[in-house]
């Protein structure tokens, strides 16, 4: 039943994707929509284009050829293929969210500075933008780790103020590549807990990249990559637990 | 497959790794053509008359003394630079099954290879400098071809840049094994200790005592002249206690007042390390130094001109001035150089990071202003700090020579702010927006 909803109510919808690297097609020919508030997992071999899926939807690099068009609630819609690189870069920072496999969060800053920065850039004054950040960070677990470098936190904790960051702004849609993918399997579940909460539970819609099958099946629906292409597309029964 | 085998494999590099190495090249280019044209300035004293000669080549000495800090800088940048750019490529070798014999044989025949190369450009470059440095004159007369080196002597600073590549490509080797090149680091950094400034202030105290006394003592030049230099020599351990404590201050003080991305991610990257951010500008400190107690000089060596018409201490406030102005920019050109050199190592030692910022959305824009602010900050808190503190150690020459020489005054700090222009400027090339280009999406 979710394969029709997320038709009808898509916030990215893509449309025959290309994109190759030399003889390689990374996106061989690709449609797919996400349904707002939904949490897809991208699943497949190595090389089989996830990464390059998640970027081109994300609006992080251009495919060859082909549309990618966000709905995002109360905006009309916007072509991600037809914006330059700094247009591009600002739809990123203000209605998307990102984890990464590696945190990506800054040495010299503090876990709090880190998650503050997401505001910052978008024009939101230092102090305000801490108090936000702070509440964050104390949501996801880490109170009483505000103040710490990044070198100081353990990798899941690294995880969980990158997961705080993605939110932080209140984005839409978080684009997550492997984000457990360097974590010990219990820490790893627990970060999925963090994230699911973050996103599906607060009807944000998550796109997610794995090689997991148990954490894909936490999601509504795993679409499955081979060769560029999506080979399967099945909806998860019972739903995401959250 | 032999070690020179791998050497060449790992020289033949990615389209990255060919901006790193035109850098190194580059680096050691600058720093070869540097020495080359110190040294032979210095030299060109030696072809001076005889009486001139005892009170030149003191000073040249002293001027060389000042440059080599800086040099150093330069040298130890581009070294960083060439350690950088094979750390990578090293890693992946010791992966592949390299003995570690054969990684440092590796390390050390590309580090000293790229050294090579960029001296021999180094001393093209010093070739085709020498005609316009030539142009600066002392005692009446442009130096001329008195700036060329002796062949055997322009070999040994060629060699000495070469020995400097090979030490750092060890030690920096010795790194690689120990911990990996990241500088994420894992504690708080500790502050530098108030006791520093005590102890600075108060050994400025003892010289600015001794000096406002020389002046009342009827000593000979050569008495003073000890004296100002053993001063300096103080001054400047002074400085080096004084400096990573300014620069931390400043540091905490702009964290605190931070309102966008880039003031704050300025502000904790030069308390990540107010010691290395302070290096980096010492240059700048050195030359603030050497502009107001140079520069008082030279306005006190213009009232005896009258007196000594026609012997060769009529060109003395001349000549100082024009020795003060020289080594004054080439203090600020080396930190210039240098400062772009390991703004750049920074930032391909950030790649991925800043790269996949530039994922989250952040504009590498905010990136760079923000490097961009990590050196000038303490570049502006140094020379401002350090031109008032010279001023304030030599106040009764100062004083006097802004009342009665305000041109030389002014030359001197015009030179001095042209200098920091110019580090401003150099530190566009390590603009992650254009070092990055390659890799940032399309
Ligand atoms: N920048 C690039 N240059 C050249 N080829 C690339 C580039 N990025 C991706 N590719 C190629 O495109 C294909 C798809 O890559 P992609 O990174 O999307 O795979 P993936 O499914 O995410 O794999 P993994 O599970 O290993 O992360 C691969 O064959 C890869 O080699
Ligand atoms: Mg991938």
């Amino acid at each position: 039943m979710l394969q029709n909803s997320y038709v009808s109510n898509p916030v990215i919808s893509a449309r025959r994707l290309l994109r190759s690297y030399g003889s390689t097609h990374a996106l061989n020919g690709i449609d797919v929509d996400i349904a707002a508030g939904t949490a897809v997992a991208i699943m497949g071999p190595s090389g089989s284009g996830k990464s390059t899926l998640l970027h081109a939807l994300a609006g992080i690099e251009l495919p060859d050829s082909g549309t990618v068009t966000l709905n995002l609630p109360g905006q009309a819609p916007v072509e991600v293929d037809g914006l330059g690189d700094s247009a591009r870069t600002k739809l990123r920072r203000e209605a998307f969210g990102f984890v990464f496999q590696s945190g990506l969060l800054i040495p010299e800053l503090t876990a709090e500075e880190n998650v503050a920065m997401a505001l910052m850039v978008n024009g939101v004054p230092r102090t305000a933008a801490i108090a936000r950040a702070v509440e964050a960070l104390q949501q996801l677990g880490l109170a009483g780790m505000e103040q710490r470098r990044i070198g100081q936190l353990s990798g899941g904790q690294q995880q969980r103020v990158a997961i705080a960051r993605a939110q932080v702004t209140g984005a839409s849609v978080v684009f997550a590549d492997e984000p457990t993918g360097a974590l010990d399997s219990v820490t790893g579940s627990e970060v999925l807990d963090i994230l699911m909460q973050c996103t599906v539970g607060m009807g944000k819609s998550l796109v997610m990249v794995t090689h997991d099958r148990q954490v894909a099946q936490r999601c509504h629906r795993i679409l499955t990559l081979q060769d560029g292409k999506i080979t399967a597309d099945d909806s998860v029964v019972q739903g995401p637990r959250s | 497959m032999n070690t020179l085998h791998m050497a060449w494999m790992l020289a033949r590099p990615s389209s990255s790794g060919r901006i790193v190495q035109l850098l190194t090249v580059g680096a050691y280019t600058m720093v070869s053509a540097m020495v080359l044209i110190v040294l032979g300035g210095a030299w060109s004293f030696t072809k001076l008359e005889g009486d001139a000669q005892g009170f030149y080549i003191p000073l040249a000495a002293f001027a060389l003394v000042l440059l080599v800090v800086p040099l150093l800088v330069l040298g130890s940048s581009a070294a960083k630079l060439s350690a950088r750019a094979q750390d990578r490529a090293l890693s992946s070798l010791r992966l592949l099954g390299a003995t570690g014999l054969q990684v440092r044989a590796v390390a050390v025949i590309q580090a000293a290879a790229t050294a090579l190369v960029g001296a021999i450009c180094g001393v093209v470059l010093y070739l085709a400098l020498a005609p316009a440095v030539a142009l600066v004159k002392f005692q009446g007369e442009a130096i001329g071809t008195a700036i060329f080196l002796p062949p055997l002597a322009t070999a040994a600073a060629v060699l000495a840049v070469l020995l400097l590549s090979v030490v750092s490509a060890l030690a920096g080797l010795r790194k690689l094994v120990i911990t990996p090149l990241a500088v994420a680091t894992r504690r708080s950094v500790p502050m530098p200790s108030w006791m520093r400034a005590v102890i600075a202030i108060g050994s400025i105290v003892v010289i600015y005592t001794l000096f406002s006394k020389v002046g009342l003592l009827p000593v000979g030049l050569g008495v003073l002249i000890t004296i100002v230099i053993s001063g300096f020599g103080v001054g400047l351990l002074a400085l080096n206690l004084i400096g990573p404590w300014l620069v931390a201050k400043v540091g905490t003080a702009k964290l605190k007042k931070a309102e966008s991305p880039e003031q704050l991610l300025a502000a904790r990257m030069i308390l990540e390390s107010p010691g290395g951010a302070w290096r980096q500008v010492s240059g700048v400190a050195m030359a603030a130094f050497v502009a107001v107690i140079g520069g008082s000089g030279a306005a006190m060596f213009a009232f005896s001109e009258n007196d000594v018409a026609g012997s060769w201490e009529m060109y003395l406030s001349a000549d100082v001035l024009t020795g003060v102005l020289v080594t004054l920019s080439i203090s600020l050109i080396c930190v210039a150089i240098s400062a772009a050199i390991s703004q750049c190592a920074g930032t391909l030692d950030r790649q991925d990071l800043y790269l996949g910022l530039h994922r989250l959305g952040v504009d590498l824009g905010v990136v760079n202003k923000a490097r961009v602010k990590s050196v000038m900050i303490p570049a502006l808190t140094v020379a401002i700090g350090f031109t008032v503190a010279s001023a304030a150690l030599v106040l009764p020459f100062a004083s006097l020579a802004l009342l009665l020489k305000p041109l030389t005054v002014a030359t001197v700090l015009v030179v001095l702010l042209a200098g920091l222009l110019v580090i401003r400027l150099s530190l566009n090339i390590a603009d992650p927006r254009r070092l990055l280009a390659d890799h940032s999406g399309r």
